[in-house]
């Protein structure tokens, strides 16, 4: 009574060569796919050869977004060891322990161009304005599954681990500013300049200047965010390797083009799952209709109603 | 390769004929009672977390974002918990017929594992008023993984799988209110009908959200181990939890036969060890020649906790495959069980890993859950278990042959007069029958 071959070969026909051509089509619309750059995309760029680490820029974050300062570590001093659920913006330093050269970091969200955590997120809760390109957060979608804690690859957004009311804290360039022709709290008090805002184009040639006008300066005299991770709104410029401050190397192409490729086109319209569910629905229709006749057969001859 | 292993029949007395209730047992024996303590902690705990929020309760962090309610209660338990996809598609896909036998155990362990992982899942989401946004489909995001495990996992237990799970149910008013037939038939004959359409779904949506459970893993990219991290994880992850399922049902089923000192039916139990031991093959090959082909079989013979839980997995289920393949030849039904639990216990290391046991994240940081929170898991497995006493006794779903069925009448009619028992119980067809068995 079990499969034969011909009737397992009949049933992959069935449902594989439908399933085959939902694919090749799927693909063709996944292939066209394309990161698009925001038209007035924002963004920032850091240098980190000119940041002094005064931290006035984590202390503005604290004011702008209205966040009471992180002073947990020893209830008195605003000093957070890394990003939280109150700081958005957090200045930190390499400094290896051979002597070799040191370096401040700035570590807020880097506003991907293809976001990982907008790519996770089931509602939609994180995404990515569609004129600015700002990632933001809104509280009446996010259902608290932190999904978006595990695949930022910069490892920014942060849960609200205490309270009935949990919120995700990360930079959003002060959008609420934004709107009222400021710019974020962290740029507007850099004493240096060494984090500064504006349009994504202008601030990428910017730096691109700078390793041009001083030739050896700059690590791999290469900009991070110009392609990094398909692109993103934060711009680092630095003098020791990305790598330790933080900032993976994660190749051209962005985590979720890489990841969720057949992911995409296995679920393109739903026509995949639902031509497989055509094919097998008429395989199981057979053989359901042999296991009835079975059990018919067996409710006459026992006279035990049979069991489904 | 069946034509090395002679095939087994079992003696008419032995076969699995018929699911029948438990009978004779109250319900609350004791360590229903204990459970039902641990149950009830666990829903106190979980009012607790909703007032507190995660953290006091868990040992969550920001590094660790998902703890053992997700990486535990779902991702590991809701495989175990795949017998009614695995053993569906074997059943009415691939026609292995024998596997009807197992295939009440199978529904029932599936809806109890997939009902009490969701709800321990709004327990674990921490804005969980949010998840009406799951009734307007065009605020979902197709493409997360999440959203995706979320809508399919929700619906397919809410409606195939509870549909698939009525049956039994049905069957019980059957014979115990007869004023309800004529409802009952209707339902049945409603069921027959649509059956083929309720079923295919119900092993579409396991086989979607089984492997976007894998999927999910793949946008934390680098933090996973590359031991495991693959673009073939969520296939891993399906076919993993198809030879689990099959180790948790028919692991189950003969510990409760040896329990309520029922026959073995090793004829089926043949069959559905034959069916896992080479599920596990194909699984650790296609996994062996994926490392290999990503050129990272060198980080398994590294001495660290990665290659360590490599090969606690590895060797786990293939023991597990050679254990099963040894108990058919010598028929031995002890090996054979330990063979379905190290089945069941590889792949759920292996479920485990990604989210957990092989999950790096920069800067390197621990997760230990913090009591509470392995006593709310555990309080939602309690549940479960409870769910499943209180089924075998008041439900057909245990296997047993033809005789216990009869067993079953003659012991209500003494017992329990207060029961109205009719039709086949003391119809001439019954008596006809049974004392032909006699």
């Amino acid at each position: 009574m079990s499969l034969t071959r011909r009737q397992l070969f009949s049933a992959i026909a069935k449902a594989g060569v439908p399933a085959t051509v939902a694919v090749a089509v799927g693909v063709k619309s996944a292939q066209a796919e394309e990161i698009r750059t925001p038209n007035a995309a924002v963004a920032l760029l850091y240098d980190a050869t000119i940041c002094i680490g005064c931290k006035a820029c984590v202390a503005a974050c604290a004011e702008a977004n209205d966040t009471t300062p992180d002073t947990r570590r020893d209830g008195l001093h605003q000093a957070p060891y890394d990003l939280n659920d109150l700081t958005r913006n957090v200045i930190k330093l390499y400094k290896p322990e051979d002597g070799s050269s040191s370096s401040f970091v700035k570590r807020q969200c880097m506003h991907c161009l293809d976001p990982a955590c907008a790519a996770g997120c089931p509602f939609q809760a994180l995404h990515k304005d569609s004129e600015t390109g700002v990632v933001q957060w809104d509280a009446e979608k996010c259902i608290g599954c932190r999904y978006c804690t595990i695949t930022c690859p910069y490892h920014v957004p942060r849960f609200q681990w205490v309270g009935f009311n949990p919120r995700v804290t990360k930079c959003e360039f002060c959008r609420h500013r934004l709107d009222k022709g400021l710019k974020p709290g962290c740029t507007s008090v850099c004493p240096t300049g060494a984090v500064i805002f504006g349009p994504r184009t202008v601030l990428l040639s910017e730096a691109k200047q700078r390793i041009i006008r001083n030739p050896g300066r700059y690590y791999q005299d290469r900009v991070y965010g110009d392609l990094d991770n398909g692109g993103t709104q934060a711009l680092y410029l630095s003098h020791v390797a990305f790598e330790k401050l933080g900032l993976p190397e994660l190749g051209p192409e962005s985590v979720p083009a890489q990841s969720l490729r057949w992911q995409k086109r296995v679920y393109q319209y739903l026509a995949l799952p639902a031509v497989l569910y055509l094919g097998l629905v008429q395989v199981i229709r057979k053989n359901f209709a042999g296991y009835k006749k079975e059990l018919y057969e067996e409710q006459t001859k026992t006279g035990l109603r049979a069991q489904l | 390769m069946s034509g090395t292993i002679e095939v087994r029949t079992t003696p008419d007395q032995e076969r699995w004929q018929r699911a029948v209730p438990v009978y004779g047992i109250p319900v609350a024996s004791r360590p229903f009672v204990v459970l039902a303590i641990v149950v009830l902690l666990a829903f106190l705990f979980s009012a607790y977390r909703e007032l507190a929020g995660l953290g006091p309760v868990s040992g969550m962090n920001d590094a660790f974002g998902w703890g053992i309610w997700k990486t535990f209660n779902i991702m590991v338990l809701t495989a175990l918990g795949s017998g009614a996809f695995a053993l569906g598609l074997a059943a009415y896909v691939f026609r292995r017929t024998k596997v009807h036998a197992l295939m009440r155990v199978a529904l029932l362990t599936s809806f109890l594992a997939y009902a009490c992982g969701l709800m321990l899942l709004g327990i674990d989401a921490g804005r969980p008023w949010n998840f009406y946004w799951i009734l307007f489909p065009w605020k979902w995001n197709l493409h997360s993984p999440l959203a995706e495990v979320a809508i399919c996992m929700s619906i397919y237990a809410m409606i195939p799988l509870a549909i698939e799970n009525l049956p039994p149910v049905i069957e019980r008013y059957y014979y115990l209110r007869p004023g309800w037939r004529p409802w009952i038939r209707k339902i049945r004959d409603w069921l027959v009908r649509y059956f083929p359409w309720i079923i295919g779904l119900a092993y579409m949506l396991p086989a979607m959200h089984q492997s976007s459970l894998g999927a999910l893993m793949l946008l934390a990219g680098q933090r996973v181990h590359p031991l495991w991290q693959t673009p073939w994880l969520p296939l891993l992850y399906v076919w993993a939890a198809a030879f689990m399922a099959f180790g948790c049902v028919a692991g189950t089923t003969m510990i409760c036969c040896m329990v309520y000192k029922r026959p073995l039916d090793m004829e089926v139990l043949d069959e559905a060890a034959n069916i896992t031991c080479w599920l596990i093959f194909g699984w650790v090959g296609l996994r062996v020649l994926d490392i290999i082909y990503r050129a990272k079989l060198g980080t398994a013979f590294v001495l660290d906790r990665f290659a360590g839980v490599f090969w606690l997995e590895t060797l786990m289920v293939l023991g597990a495959a050679v254990l099963l393949r040894r108990s058919i030849t010598r028929r031995d039904p002890r090996q054979m069980w330990i063979g379905y639990v190290f089945a069941s216990l590889g792949g759920m290391v292996y479920r485990f890993s990604p989210t957990t046991l092989a999950f790096k994240p920069d800067p390197e940081s621990l997760y230990f859950p913090a009591a509470i929170e392995v006593l709310m898991s555990l309080g939602f497995i309690a549940l479960g278990v409870l769910g499943f006493l209180w089924a075998i006794k008041k439900l057909a779903i245990l296997p047993a042959p033809r005789q216990a069925w009869f067993d079953m009448a003659k012991y209500a009619k003494v017992n329990r007069p207060d029961i109205q028992l009719t039709d086949y119980f003391d119809s001439d067809n019954y008596l006809a029958v049974s004392t032909q068995h006699d």
